[in-house]
């Protein structure tokens, strides 16, 4: 019964934040820098998450493990480079992270 | 004025803008149901959080501080810290949304997480505001249904997938696919490696503040500077470039 108050909790808790400047700017007018500013939250939120999310597959694997998740990343980035597809990067990244692994001592 | 019926070929193409996203997010939704199943919660509450929370990072933490026998209310403050975020996901959507309906703005708020914001505000920048309200509106829900299913699917038979997959990386390339192109844009990339850099920087920061914090130095960043335009170069990147308004 806790287990299920705390994920209700959570989930109003969420769909205020999702409502919550919806309903004021109604009352209120966003300065140009805020608009500016709402431009640049997806991509800084997808590259926080992106870096946390890595460093947490490489933390505690150790030098060589580690190396693995961020040769998966290097030939994810270069994938896109290359191609401009942002999806190259889960096609190439994958498969790299796998046989990197795979040939890295443990 | 919202037509979804009029407007059925740009809910069409809201949801064939979101599928290329599912590629990244529908293993995303099955690592959660599998932490759900193997977490100490009921299985259905586990699966819930995809209906009421609906945001993947939040998700996750809130089943393993659930599972890891953390306090309610500290459960509660962490998962919603880190989706601060969507208060800036909501001001962004606002401008769009401020003669709409009610019910309108109730349910597309409620449809609101990264991947319908993106898909979202593309339309947005390139239709005008009825149509690109129906692609939101197909992008996001196409986002949601495959959600809540792969993390039913997660929770049922991904129990049985094998580790060496390390399904759980798909998420961080995923999110590296979707930021490596906005770097052609010289404010986008200021915010980007700002945040990145803190992010690392405050990787040990209580309560996963370190992501809010990440975020709001680099919208920061990105606002510091004059206001720019999208590089010039024959490079790759620059097919996928957002023209600004």
């Amino acid at each position: 019964m806790n287990t299920l108050i705390v994920i209700v909790a959570v989930g109003l808790g969420s769909y205020l934040f999702r409502l919550s400047m919806i309903i004021l700017t109604d009352r209120i007018t966003m300065p140009p820098y805020l608009e500016r500013a709402s431009g640049l939250v997806v991509p800084a939120a997808f590259a926080a998450l992106a870096a946390a999310g890595i460093a947490a597959a490489c933390s505690g694997l150790g030098v060589p493990r580690a190396a693995a998740p961020l040769a998966a990343v290097v030939a994810a980035v270069i994938a896109v480079l290359r191609t401009g597809s942002s999806q190259a990067a889960i096609l190439v990244g994958m498969p790299v992270l796998w046989i990197a692994t795979a040939l890295l001592p443990s | 004025m919202i037509s979804l019926r009029a407007d059925r070929r740009d809910v069409v193409a809201g949801a064939r803008a979101m599928v290329p996203w599912l590629a990244g997010l529908i293993p995303f939704g099955l690592v959660i149901g599998v932490s759900a199943a193997q977490a100490d919660i009921p299985a259905l509450a586990g699966w819930l959080t995809g209906p009421l929370i609906y945001a993947g990072s939040s998700q996750a933490a809130t089943i393993g501080m659930l599972d890891a026998g953390a306090a309610p209310m500290v459960v509660v403050a962490s998962a919603l810290i880190i989706n601060i975020r969507l208060i800036f996901y909501s001001a962004t959507m606002a401008r769009y949304w401020r003669d709409t309906p009610w019910w309108w703005r109730l349910v597309a708020a409620y449809l609101i997480v990264d991947p319908s914001c993106a898909v979202g505000l593309n339309g947005y920048r390139r239709l005008s505001r009825r149509r690109a309200h129906a692609h939101y509106f197909g992008g996001a829900v196409l986002l949601w249904v495959c959600w809540l299913a792969a993390i039913g699917v997660g929770a049922t038979v991904g129990a049985g997938l094998p580790a060496w997959l390390h399904l759980e990386f798909v998420m961080p390339l995923y999110l590296v696919g979707q930021t490596i192109p906005k770097l052609a844009h010289p404010a986008q990339r200021r915010a980007i490696f700002a945040a990145a850099a803190v992010a690392l920087l405050a990787l040990s920061a209580p309560l996963q503040l370190g992501i809010a914090l990440a975020i709001a130095v680099g919208v920061t960043a990105g606002l510091t500077g004059h206001p720019d335009k999208p590089t010039q170069s024959p490079h790759p990147l620059q097919r996928t470039v957002e023209v600004r308004r």
